[in-house]
């Protein structure tokens, strides 16, 4: 991994934060560089709400330290340099996005280009509506453009794509790609895999308020880089013990490490197999595969 | 105006003004309740009558909505991505104390024009200017004792809570009774509320006489107790979230 610099998008160290007696966050490491996407991973009540909310500098944390591009999060100096998306409950509901948005460009002190962001997220017939009687997925997108209408240098979005339809999705990875090549960095959590391997280049993986995996998906792939592969057999037909292949009710799958060593051998013992095909692990796979590793049986 | 504070006011005061629901009942609650109990007053109290109202006026709008809001606001995730916003919070509170202020202005003006109407009150403008001027500063008070009470109470403690405060002030101010109606009791515990003060000195607005020391001390002492109770809260809200 690159050695992290003092003037990194995202520096954190350590983070630990307790309400009451309850450990939410208690060891979190977070680096981001510039033109860099990070994925912020965990399962429900992981930490990462919690991290997100020191991050932007709404909570202080207990321990540890944040810097955004140098600056304490939540200092003035920070606070110019990045863009969040508002959850999407409160809105003032009275308002247009087109008024949302100039108000926000204000506080930033930019130009504000309404019509290009409305064109970017898919805005533009609802952008002088008032949000009251907005769908999920129209506050969803309006959030997004919320987040980068001050142009921002690091954005964090919390749940970007849920509740979208697939075209507003593909938008969207397209406007996080096209804000990442031009040297943005971006810090997204998400529930959707894909999702993250579309438009991420590294992950951190959180677990009961602490780092458990982090790096870059290219090198985690390399990491483990295993196949899996898919087929039918005939009824009352099992694949030999060797395989550990596993069956899901209407196929067998079997991971390996090397795919054509294992072919060879299924089709050397005449294994009737049909319909066979091979893919890379999903990253879902190989994350809870190293894990597994890990710490081990 | 820079230009944050600027959006700032156009974001508070469009979304007032577009919820009639709110601003039409809060203007002319003053209004209609001087129609009910004060413009019956005749003689010598009808123009403090007026005046009294004038101040009523005030309390609701600064202390009643402003208190009710703030603390809405603390529980809205809006509110919460507004700090994330680059920028000094302080434009949001002068927002907010400048649409109240349209509002106060608005209520104010309704119940003195119902005096004027109803034609029981015969006062020059200089005593309307100077009852102005008491307005203002009232505003003021109520207005950080409504962002104190916001700070330490929740959304829905809020309404009840400030109800629990705000009508017994105003009887206790002497602004629907006159003070010699009170009872002596009462009328010993009414020199300490702000209620009473801000009445005192809208009384010598419209008398012409001179502001009592006294009471521009005691609303002095409400406006620096609840400015440190929103110091207090806000220090810990933070430890706390």
């Amino acid at each position: 991994m690159p050695q992290a610099r003092f003037n990194d998008p995202v520096r954190a160290l350590g983070l630990a934060k307790r309400f009451g007696t309850v450990r939410a966050v208690s060891r979190i490491d977070l680096n981001v560089a510039p033109g860099e996407a990070l994925g912020l991973l965990g399962p429900n009540g992981a930490g990462k709400s919690t991290t997100l909310s020191m991050l932007t500098g709404l909570r202080a944390p207990d321990a540890g330290e944040i810097l955004i591009f140098g600056h304490r999060a939540g200092s003035p100096q920070a606070r110019a340099l990045t863009g969040a998306t508002p959850q999407l409950v409160g809105f003032p509901d009275q308002l247009s996005p087109r008024e949302i948005l100039g108000y926000a460009a204000a506080r930033y002190r930019v130009r504000a280009r309404i019509d290009k962001l409305a064109a970017c997220f898919g805005l533009e017939r609802i952008v002088d509506r008032r949000v009251a009687g907005f769908s999920g997925g129209e506050m969803r997108r309006l959030a997004l453009a919320l987040a980068f209408v001050g142009e921002p240098r690091l954005v964090f979005l919390d749940e970007p794509t849920t509740g979208l339809d697939g075209a507003a999705q593909e938008g969207f990875q397209e406007v996080a790609r096209d804000f990442v090549a031009k040297g943005g960095s971006l810090v997204l959590t998400s529930h959707h895999w894909d999702e993250i391997e579309a438009v991420c280049d590294s992950i951190t993986l959180v677990d009961r308020g602490e780092t458990v995996l982090e790096g870059r998906i290219g090198d985690i792939r390399k990491r483990a880089s295993v196949s899996r592969l898919t087929f039918s057999l005939p009824p009352e037909t099992v694949p030999p013990e060797w395989m550990q292949a596993v069956h899901d009710g209407a196929r067998w799958h079997s991971e390996c490490a090397d795919s054509d060593k294992t072919l060879r051998r299924m089709v050397h013992e005449a294994l009737p197999f049909h319909g066979l095909t091979v893919a890379p692990l999903d990253l879902k796979d190989v994350i809870n595969r190293i894990r597994r590793e890990e710490t081990g049986p | 105006m820079t230009r944050p504070l600027r959006a700032e006011c156009a974001l508070e005061l469009k979304t007032l003004v577009r919820q009639p629901g709110f601003w039409v009942p809060t203007v002319l609650f003053p209004a209609m309740l001087y129609a009910f109990f004060g413009a019956q007053s005749a003689g010598d109290w009808a123009a403090n009558a007026m005046a009294a109202f004038a101040v009523y006026a005030v309390l609701g709008v600064g202390f009643f909505q402003f208190g009710v809001s703030v603390a809405q606001d603390r529980e809205s995730p809006f509110a919460n991505w507004q700090q994330t916003l680059p920028g000094h919070a302080g434009n949001q509170w002068i927002a907010r104390v400048l649409a109240s202020l349209v509002f106060v202005t608005v209520a104010v003006a309704l119940v003195v024009a119902l005096a004027f109407v109803l034609g029981r009150v015969e006062v020059g403008a200089a005593a309307l200017v100077r009852l102005a001027f008491v307005c203002l500063i009232a505003s003021f008070t109520a207005t950080f004792m409504g962002i104190a009470l916001g700070s330490l109470a929740s959304a829905r403690a809020a309404v009840p809570l400030a109800n629990l405060i705000f009508l017994p002030l105003a009887y206790l101010g002497g602004l629907w009774v006159p003070p010699m109606a009170l009872p002596s009791a009462v009328n010993a515990v009414s020199q300490w509320t702000p209620t009473r003060a801000m009445g005192e000195l809208g009384w010598a607005a419209i008398a012409g006489t001179r502001w009592d020391p006294g009471y521009l001390a005691v609303l002095l002492g409400w406006t620096v107790i609840s400015v440190a109770v929103v110091v207090v809260a806000h220090a810990r809200h933070r430890r706390h979230e």
